[in-house]
């Protein structure tokens, strides 16, 4: 075990320095520099900007820019952020756990409900209930994440406001209210953006659930358990959704980068300053450090995602765990 | 949040007996002059803002959400009037410094420092930090985005701890704007010893300590920040309590904060708002005259070979046909609704030397069809135009930042069609716009501009911006007439003079025609109608804000927090 661990660590290593590479040579070769946006002030004089470009470093050719990331990369050092003004790392540190909370608790949340409704729908395959549940999945995994999020914010803080439009907490009462009352603003600020993924992400568990589910149904096993006379929701619970797991572990390896991914325009349109809106400011700003460490990190949480996908593969199936 | 609402029946008893003590003191009319300014003080105003601060400390910011906290957190030795003018230090008000004088040749201004100034740390405002805060400025190591526009002041000397005397290096009729406007003073003590290429890494870079009536409370990068009142400030309390924004990046959620009221304030008004903003008895829309102009720009050289004329811009015929061909007035209407008006040219109404008799180039298509067909660009089979076979067409650049200008460009795009010219929009994110800009790498693009009370022209239409490496003079636009009209508009010390050449300078380029001048933005604010604004400064809308009130019957929430006892 500790083999494969290593293995999967070096091969980690390999890909987040090709990954690092691939995206430094297209960020500079993007149009546009980080210091473009001043051109909009006519006072500012293009001495001022190449003061600006010899401070970070950009005015040297793109080898040496490269090779100095990589010294600094070495020991540990991401970085100036052009846009956010300070360290890369602070960065990161400060916006990492809020996207961590979103998206752990939408992949918790997004698999028990998927499985969950995938069961229901099991036993109570063709009924109408089954038809409206397959079909609402198959709406909610159509419509885009930050539709979902539009159409939820205008209902939710707009039009029924019960949920508010967004941040991570009261920008002005919070301050003021006592530990319970903090912990429940944060739930409070937190609802809408989860519920936006929990619902995208839940369909497609569901679905791919339910047809598992329905592929083990009629196994020679599950007939044994009926006629020895188990109860129809142990026969579903317990001896058919144990051994129709795999797809959704493999959904698990999946889902992780799409809602990495995802989760850039939910934070950006409920304003949670995660790594998704550091993102998109990165980007449009050409915060190069700033840029190249979220997908550094995107994809070493990719990769750990993966990771655990396999290890939830090694203690679901005995017979990988022998081979 | 359950702890909120709990809070609130509190909030709202201490509400009631505010009231009740205000209805007790009005009806006995026996309320002194301090009882009556605490009665309208305190309250809240949150601001939702697209984007975070770039920078607190006053020389390295140069976003509109960084000027609009530091405005708040620093002081100006005096504050240019509400009719922004320039000329001389006539509507100028006293702030760090009680009075000023001129030397005889008007080569030296000296300030008086109100004696009773102090940083929000207790320690006074010294003519030192005045010395030093222009240093700073201009010290090359620090970079200061608008070090430029310092350039006439020589030197500060500070012959006592409360005189601060600039020395120019010629006289101008900006002189007094020069030493004033863009000179926030930042306090030497606490920031003195701090390395000038390494500001922002300093302490002082993430909580600033200002002089100004509202003291630094809180930053949580790109979520909010907030400032509190300074009680103590030696120019009085601001009527409010505290200001906060919120960055909201994305339109839609910006806008939803404001209509669920989340948000007090907020200026980034498109049209499809209005009619929202306008139903909800919540919110009022405060109309103001904007400082922003947006024009269809040629580039007048050729972009593959800048050293030659463009191929079709490059005639200045061909330009005034494009010109006569758009319904500027239909345009605007229809992207701006009210929010805009037709531009006179590259200024805005109300600027020296623009007003609404400068002549335009009128809207005539069969003019501009005959035009066309006299340059030799005939229409072909399916009505394209091509001269010596070659159509005429043009790429138009678009920043993908801007809504109103792409719908802009599809209306060119459909008007010129007409005319038989083909229109490539070409939609752009910002920084590769400018880029495309500064390297002269466009035929057309739908530019804008948002001008300061000083006028940039030189910088955006003149000679100079076209030559200097990096200059903003996009299109290349190069006129001596244009060029001498500005240079003595902008050296008249008489008025009336600058105006008359401004004049003259408007007219030569609305004749030759680099651009289309197509819009001028009218500013709108959107504000809780519990709000009762003061003076809405068209540069700033916040210049003002320590003045502003809260209608103490229609108090929020968030408007009884109060201050803590450290703030």
């Amino acid at each position: 075990m500790i083999g494969f661990l290593l293995r999967r660590a070096a091969n980690t290593l390999v890909v987040v320095a090709a990954v690092a590479t691939l995206v430094f040579g297209l960020i500079h070769a993007a149009p546009g520099d980080p210091f473009a946006g001043s051109l909009d002030n006519p006072n500012v004089t293009e001495e001022v900007r190449a003061r600006w470009r010899a401070a970070y470093g950009l005015d040297q050719p793109l080898p040496i820019q490269y090779g100095r990331y990589l010294g600094r990369l070495a020991r540990g050092d991401l970085g100036w952020s052009f846009s956010r003004q300070q360290p890369v790392s602070a960065v990161i540190a400060s916006s990492i756990p809020r996207t961590l909370l979103l998206v752990g608790l939408a992949i918790t949340l997004a698999f028990a409900a998927g499985v969950g409704l995938a069961l229901a729908q099991a036993r109570r395959r063709g009924t109408l209930f089954d038809r409206v549940a397959s079909g609402t999945s198959l709406v909610l995994l159509s419509i885009p994440d930050f539709w979902l999020g539009l159409l939820l914010l205008l209902l939710f803080s707009y039009w029924l406001p019960i949920f508010p439009v967004g941040g991570i907490t009261d920008a002005v009462e919070y301050r003021h209210l006592d530990a319970t009352g903090r912990l429940l603003d944060r739930l409070h600020h937190l609802a809408l953006p989860l519920l936006t993924l929990v619902l995208a992400a839940a369909a497609s568990v569901a679905r791919y659930q339910r047809a598992a589910l329905l592929e083990v149904l009629p196994r020679d096993y599950i007939r044994s358990a009926r006629a020895k006379g188990v109860d129809e929701r142990d026969v579903v619970a317990r001896h058919a959704l144990r051994n129709a797991l795999m797809p959704s572990i493999t959904l698990l390896g999946t889902s992780l980068p799409a809602l990495v991914s995802g989760v850039v325009f939910v934070e950006k349109v409920f304003s949670w300053p995660g790594m998704g809106l550091v993102a998109v400011d990165a980007v449009a700003s050409r915060d190069y450090p700033l840029v190249l460490a979220v997908v550094i990190v995107g994809t070493i949480v990719v990769a750990v995602g993966s990771l655990l996908a396999d290890l939830l593969y090694l203690a679901a199936d005995p017979k990988l765990r022998d081979a | 949040m359950a702890a909120v609402t709990r809070n609130l029946p509190r909030m709202q008893s201490m509400r009631k007996w505010r009231l009740a003590a205000l209805c007790c003191a009005l009806s006995a009319a026996a309320c002194d002059r301090d009882a009556e300014s605490t009665a309208v003080t305190g309250g809240t105003i949150v601001v939702a803002v697209a984007a975070d601060v770039d920078a607190l400390i006053p020389p390295l910011v140069s976003s509109v959400q960084g000027r609009q906290v530091t405005d708040l957190l620093f002081d100006r030795l005096a504050d240019i009037g509400d009719s922004l003018n320039t000329t001389g230090d006539h509507g100028f008000r006293p702030r760090l410094a009680e009075r000023w004088t001129w030397s005889p040749d008007s080569l030296r201004i000296t300030f008086s420092l109100n004696p009773r100034a102090r940083w929000h740390d207790g320690k006074p405002v010294t003519a030192r930090d005045v010395r030093f805060t222009h240093q700073l400025f201009q010290d090359p190591e620090v970079a200061a985005p608008l070090a430029a526009l310092l350039a006439n002041i020589d030197s500060v000397t500070a012959p006592d701890s409360l005189t601060a005397v600039f020395w120019f290096r010629s006289r101008s009729p900006r002189q007094f704007f020069d030493a004033v406007y863009n000179l926030l003073i930042v306090p030497e003590h606490l920031l003195g010893s701090a390395p000038r290429g390494q500001l922002r890494g300093t302490p002082f870079a993430r909580s600033p300590v200002g002089s100004g009536k509202f003291r630094f409370a809180r930053w949580e990068p790109a979520v909010s920040l907030e400032v509190v009142a300074d009680t103590a400030n030696y120019a009085g309390r601001p009527m409010l309590d505290r200001v906060i924004w919120t960055v909201s990046p994305d339109f839609t959620t910006a806008a939803t904060k404001l209509l669920a009221g989340e948000a007090d304030a907020f200026d980034q008004i498109r049209p499809e708002l209005i009619a929202d903003i306008q139903k909800n008895a919540a919110l009022q829309l405060v109309t103001y005259r904007g400082l922003e102009y947006g024009f269809l720009q040629f580039n007048l050289r050729d972009p593959a070979r800048t050293t030659l004329p463009h191929p079709i811009f490059g005639d200045r015929q061909a330009r005034v046909a494009i010109s006569m061909a758009l319904d500027r007035a239909g345009m605007v209407r229809n992207v701006f609704d009210t929010l805009a008006q037709v531009s006179l040219g590259p200024t805005v109404r109300g600027y020296v030397g623009a007003d609404e008799s400068l002549p335009k180039i009128q809207f005539d298509t069969v003019g501009a069809n005959r035009l066309l067909d006299s340059l030799g660009w005939t229409r072909g089979a399916g009505g394209a135009r091509a001269r010596a076979g070659k159509t005429l067409a043009f790429s138009l650049v678009v920043p993908t930042s801007s809504r109103n200008r792409g719908r802009m460009a599809v209306l060119i795009q459909e008007q010129l069609r007409r005319l038989g010219i083909a229109v490539e929009i070409e939609s752009v994110d910002n920084a590769a716009f400018m880029t495309r800009m500064k390297d002269r790498s466009f035929d057309a693009a739908l530019g804008g501009w948002r001008l300061d009370p000083a006028p940039g022209i030189r910088q955006t239409w003149g000679t100079a911006g076209s030559r200097a490496p990096g200059g903003t003079n996009f299109s290349s636009y190069e006129s001596p007439e244009f060029d001498l009209h500005v240079d003595s508009a902008l050296a008249a010390m008489d008025p009336a003079r600058a105006h008359g050449h401004m004049r003259r300078a408007y007219e030569v380029i609305i004749r030759d025609a680099p651009a289309v001048w197509l819009y001028e933005a009218r500013s709108m604010l959107a504000l809780h109608s519990r709000i009762r604004p003061v003076r809405l400064r068209r540069d700033s809308w916040w210049a003002n804000i320590a003045e502003w009130t809260i209608d103490p019957a229609a108090r929020l929430s968030r408007d009884d927090v109060g201050l803590t006892p450290t703030q």
